[in-house]
């Protein structure tokens, strides 16, 4: 009876013990459940327009369709990214390529341009003059800035204009394969100048003058100050830069529709995004533009990844 | 059948969410309302857009039951648009597509089949080429209306600038032409192109190239459509054609033609019908200058020449098919008086389509029409076009013809931009041609 007792005070006291956590756990329960109620509009929408349509992509990635009629839709397995990479096929070169020395030579090109133009802003009177100044190409329509550039590179235009008074001869430049390329990365480059001195502005101007003027009573010369301090201190804002402007750059092709029509000359301009465009909604093959978009989305992962990995173990080293 | 009924199941969910819904109309309005069929085309611009408009509003205003209304777009943005709306399930009643997607849009299922009646009025009062545009495994899909065929526009000034009494009748004069017409600054800027190669849209890229291939005796497709015959010496002889022309200075693809040309800047190009009225608009009194001829053969008299065109079909998806038709036929089919606004050929009698067509200075497959109009005071450059109708070849319109285009003219580029020698693109654009119809 007394360990009868003992036991059931024994159990009482467990259950005591037990009632509170219970009542944790629900409580738990409870405030997980209203986390999720309110995560979950935010979380509709993520599924509707994000997670439904990549779902879609990929589906379609194995199939084929004309993109009219739902019930048209036919499994083709790995087909279409057979074809992607089959022999003769321009989509690993030319346009792969393309794409990666059109991401590249923007980056490169706006990268050091904003580098030096903020650079020389952030010592300049009237500095939010200047930012709009090479903000303003943001705010034109690309169709504008692509018509202006192509006019200014065609045989009668300014550019050869100004080749012709130095006795030069005139550069085909959109009509030529050679440089047909360069050109466009050149126009997408100051395109972007705008954002990416915005961003390295505001970078500079987060580094503490402390470091320069104890730079200064060392002795350290103008080169070594900005090599030293001011990029290193700039890396994050650079990282920020890097990593948005080469996705913009893997993805666009709006300015090539505009200069060099469907990335011609042959294909010396055609890059992923374009070929995808054409080929689902001028070619009605959805199979093979949803193939194309996954590599390009891998494509675009990995070159983020690695960015991000080269950025941190930099950081780490430094 | 059950892995279909899944993935189409899994489709549509994920493309509503994706806002595509699937093609479908709805009937809409009260009892008694008039039935209203959409229409879209690429007359959006003028003159082309009043002059269907006129049409329009002319069956409008004799229709109380079945009312048109027009939508329009860009040609360049026709296919795509087309595409978009039909997976939106906002496909229009009545489309007006280049012949050249026949193929695709009958593949797809957006267009069937005309009905027999149309179908037989279409193979009785259209010209063969014209029909063959029109039609997929030899049914047609629509009324085939506008109807370009290719032939050499010449600049009568510049020729006899350079002393030559005429247009260049063969291939060999062709070029000569070309040569002594052209002229450049001492920059190397082009002042005047002897023969237009020109970047500025797939007409110009590779119809011109197909109509000279035809002048030859060449083609692009074997007769089956399944790959490419371009490789043969009409090929070669083309694109070795064009090539000189390049390196020779006589042409120079990166010159807008369509600029160019108008501005008495190019002495020669090949083009489509259409453009007579286009350069009419342009050029006003300096269109006297502009003379057109059959496209130079090999030798005096060898003829050929390719033709394109577009028609007017029906929407498979539309729940109006038998009003739509009936359109279609009064329009294409009912012949009329030409009317006051035809000028001289008031008194002409000739469908609605054909007397609309001429009077934007372009033409349809109605030969008969064409020559009466033609001959009652129409434009007498459109005379070798509508003479071409009897020998020219129609552009294929396979359920691949438009990826097929877009890869010989990607091909072109690559040879008039000194990538590929003249030789190594054909063997080229053919492997790549193969390569996508055998998909």
């Amino acid at each position: 009876m007394g360990r009868a007792g003992g036991r059931g005070r024994g159990v009482r006291a467990a259950g005591e013990r037990a009632r509170p956590a219970a009542r944790r756990a629900r409580h738990r329960c409870r405030q997980t459940a209203v986390a999720y109620l309110f995560l979950a509009p935010s979380l509709a929408f993520f599924a509707v327009f994000l997670l439904l349509p990549l779902l879609f992509a990929v589906l379609l990635s194995l199939s084929r369709w004309a993109g009219f009629d739902l019930a048209d839709i036919r499994p083709a397995g790995v087909d279409n990214f057979a074809a992607l990479f089959a022999r003769g096929s321009s989509f690993l070169t030319p346009v792969l390529t393309n794409t990666l020395l059109y991401a590249l030579g923007t980056v490169a090109l706006a990268l050091t341009g904003a580098v030096l133009v903020a650079h020389c802003i952030t010592r300049l009177r009237f500095q939010g003059f200047w930012r709009t100044l090479y903000f303003l190409p943001i705010v034109t329509t690309v169709v504008a800035v692509g018509n202006v550039w192509k006019y200014m590179y065609e045989p009668g235009g300014l550019v050869n204009g100004v080749l012709n008074a130095l006795g030069l001869r005139s550069v085909a430049f959109l009509q030529d394969p050679a440089t047909a390329l360069p050109s466009v990365v050149v126009v997408q480059a100051w395109a972007s100048l705008g954002s990416a001195i915005l961003i390295l502005t505001a970078g500079l101007k987060a580094v503490p003058h402390s470091y320069y003027e104890a730079a200064e009573l060392d002795g350290a010369g103008p080169f070594t100050v900005f090599t030293r301090i001011t990029l290193p201190l700039l890396r994050p804002s650079l990282l920020f830069v890097c990593v948005t402007q080469f996705i913009t750059g893997l993805q666009s092709f709006a300015l090539i529709i505009v200069m060099t029509g469907e990335g011609g000359p042959g294909d010396a301009t055609n890059v992923a995004a374009l070929e995808m465009y054409q080929r689902a909604f001028k070619y009605g093959d959805w199979g093979s533009a949803s193939a194309a978009a996954l590599v390009l989305f891998v494509l675009v992962l990995v070159i983020t990844l690695a960015q991000l990995w080269l950025f941190r173990r930099k950081g780490a080293d430094g | 059948m059950k892995r279909r009924r899944v993935l189409a199941g899994l489709a549509g969910a994920a493309a509503s969410a994706a806002g595509c819904g699937a093609p479908g109309r709805g009937g809409g309005g009260r009892p008694g309302d008039p039935v209203v069929l959409t229409l879209l085309s690429h007359y959006a611009t003028d003159p082309l857009k009043s002059a269907l408009q006129r049409v329009v509003d002319e069956w409008n205003a004799a229709h109380d039951r079945v009312h048109v209304r027009t939508t329009a777009v860009r040609f360049q943005d026709l296919l795509t648009t087309l595409m978009v709306r039909q997976a939106a399930g906002q496909g229009a009643d009545i489309i007006h597509p280049y012949s050249l997607w026949a193929g695709q849009l009958a593949q797809a299922g957006v267009v069937r089949p005309a009905p027999s009646g149309d179908a037989a009025r279409i193979e009785r009062g259209f010209a063969r080429p014209a029909v063959r545009a029109a039609s997929v495994r030899g049914r047609p899909l629509g009324y085939p209306t506008e109807v370009q065929s290719y032939a050499l526009y010449y600049n009568k000034r510049l020729l006899r600038a350079a002393g030559l009494a005429g247009p260049p009748r063969t291939w060999r004069e062709l070029e000569e032409t070309a040569y002594r017409t052209a002229r450049r600054d001492r920059h190397g800027n082009t002042l005047v192109q002897g023969f237009g190669l020109s970047r500025t849209d797939d007409s110009t890229v590779v119809n011109q190239t197909l109509a000279l291939l035809a002048s030859r005796g060449g083609s692009f497709l074997h007769p089956d459509g399944t790959h490419s015959a371009l490789d043969s010496p009409a090929g070669r002889a083309v694109f070795a054609l064009e090539r000189r022309l390049i390196d020779r200075g006589a042409s120079d693809p990166g010159i807008d033609l369509m600029k160019a040309f108008p501005a008495g800047r190019v002495a020669m190009a090949v083009s489509g019908a259409w453009w007579t009225g286009s350069l009419k608009q342009t050029m006003g009194r300096d269109y006297r200058d502009v003379g057109v001829a059959p496209v130079p053969g090999p030798a005096p008299g060898n003829r050929g020449t390719v033709t394109t065109g577009f028609l007017l079909g029906v929407n498979a998806k539309s729940g109006h098919q038998r009003e739509a038709w009936e359109f279609l036929r009064w329009l294409n089919d009912e012949v009329v008086p030409a009317g006051p606004g035809a000028g001289r050929a008031a008194a002409v009698r000739a469908t609605r389509m054909s007397v609309l067509q001429m009077s934007v200075g372009t033409m349809t497959g109605r030969t008969g029409d064409m020559r009466a109009l033609l001959a009652a005071g129409g434009d007498q450059n459109l005379g070798p076009f509508v003479d071409a109708l009897d020998y020219a070849t129609p552009e294929p319109n396979g359920p691949r013809a438009q990826k097929a285009k877009a890869l010989l003219r990607k091909n072109i580029e690559e040879m008039w931009t000194g990538r590929h020698p003249p030789d190594a693109a054909v063997r080229n654009a053919v492997r790549q041609i193969d390569q996508e119809l055998s998909r």
